[in-house]
């Protein structure tokens, strides 16, 4: 018997497959599933969700969020507007609406369980008229009318976990990532589309109480430029595109009334510079 | 945001130093296996019956290879789904026959004629080191003998 010793061809133990047609298969393939699967579970989340008592949500929301906020005069125009966008809007009465106003410069406000909404200072002092402010308390108490507080912690809870599930046994950690990056950003358009709902019950609202949608643009110009010149693409953003949203506006404020444009805005009261800061106002009282 | 450019920038700098590397390594490897071809590697565990051995000696070789980010991140996606494993086949086939020749190297140097007795040994270096690293070694080793011409 001789003993040979040929060259043995390439590509026994190898796939000659190219890497990045397999990359491109298993990324499409297994980012399509999570994102499939994010958007199935949170929809039946939010729909389950949504038949949870209010009273519950009044149950669970956190305690330290409750207080009370000290009463004065921003607190109380406030809670007047409040007033006036909750019967504008029909909303049922065991759905008792709470603001507070927040002596803070963050740009923001939000609505939270049990019917909190709180306003900051920082985005209140940049509205240049009633109908903005309105805007913005339309759209918070539009969160609450349409549960969206109860619905997102729902669903944020079901794909959570899940995606915690299927990442923690998978026990790879870039695999992880991939998997819980990719249901994150899935999630998210559930929380555009609860933005755009109450865009939408917010112009209604504006709507109804002045007969027209001016000031609603103005809340959004504000917001962009808070965000400063760079805005994120909207796909990895929980709200929609600023932009998108006053060109929403436009086209709604050009279906209900054609004469939006020349329409006077509310001015705000007066005294309101002088509500803004709460700290200043007691040392007013001080003095 | 931040995070996609980060993880496709590492993707872009795994594919492209991974495949340049690999590609290289693989030249390397079947020039240097053509200028071997004269010493055979085997696996039996007894040496040739002819008798006319005058020197034996163990040989080894050992390489590491490590994954790119390129690599690991298809493996990672194949774990979901299962498959062959198709990125990690020519790491470890790289590998394995770069210690092959390593183990020849030093059996040449020894002017050695045959190996015999040829086994590999194989271990992932990445071991409570939370999966950072993905590297494998490849030792072979066997029994290199002279013989009278």
């Amino acid at each position: 018997m001789k003993y040979s010793n040929p060259q043995i061809p390439e590509g026994i133990n190898t796939s000659k497959q190219h890497p990045l047609k397999e990359f491109f298969m298993l990324t499409a393939g297994v980012l399509g599933l999570i994102v499939a699967a994010v958007l199935l579970l949170g929809f039946f989340a939010d729909k389950l969700a949504h038949h949870i008592p209010f009273e519950v949500e009044l149950k669970i929301a956190s305690k330290e969020l409750l207080e009370a906020s000290e009463p004065g005069p921003m607190q109380s125009y406030l809670e007047g507007l409040t007033e006036r966008i909750v019967s504008a809007q029909a909303l049922p009465e065991e759905m008792p609406i709470t603001v507070h106003y927040v002596d803070d410069d963050t740009v923001n406000a939000f609505a939270t369980l049990g019917g909190h909404i709180y306003m900051f200072r920082g985005l209140v002092e940049q509205l240049p008229n009633e109908n903005a402010l309105v805007m913005v308390l339309a759209h918070e108490i539009a969160h609450i009318k349409h549960r969206h507080p109860i619905r997102s912690l729902g669903r944020g809870v079901i794909i959570g976990l899940a995606l915690s599930m299927l990442s923690g046994t998978m026990g790879d950690m870039m695999a992880n990532q991939i998997v819980s990056n990719t249901g994150m950003v899935t999630s998210l358009t559930f929380s555009r589309d609860q933005e755009r709902e109450s865009d939408k019950t917010a112009l209604e609202t504006l709507m109804a109480l002045y007969g027209n949608v001016v000031g609603a643009d103005q809340l959004f110009k504000v917001l962009q430029e808070a965000g400063g010149a760079m805005e994120v693409p909207e796909f990895f953003s929980t709200h929609p595109l600023s932009e998108k949203r006053i060109q929403h506006i436009h086209a709604f404020g050009r279906e209900l009334s054609p004469s939006t444009a020349e329409a006077q805005a509310t001015p705000l009261p007066l005294e309101f510079p002088n509500w803004l800061s709460l700290e200043a106002d007691e040392n007013d009282h001080e003095q | 945001m931040i995070d996609l450019i980060i993880l496709v920038t590492l993707l872009a700098l795994g594919y492209g130093f991974g495949s340049y590397a690999e590609s290289r390594h693989y030249k390397s490897i079947i020039t240097r296996e053509n200028t071997l071809r004269h010493i055979p590697a085997v696996t039996s565990r007894f040496p040739p019956m002819n008798n006319n051995t005058t020197d034996a000696a163990l040989v080894s070789g050992s390489v590491v290879v490590s994954v790119d980010y390129f690599k690991r991140f298809i493996a990672a996606l194949r774990n979901l789904v299962g498959g062959r494993v198709t990125s990690y086949e020519s790491l470890v086939d790289r590998a394995r026959r770069e210690a092959i020749l390593r183990m020849k190297a030093e059996a040449e140097q020894l002017n050695a004629d045959i190996i015999f007795n040829v086994k590999l040994e194989t271990s992932s270096i990445h071991k409570g080191r939370g999966n950072s690293i993905g590297s494998v070694e490849v030792l072979a080793y066997g029994t290199a003998l002279k013989t009278h011409p």
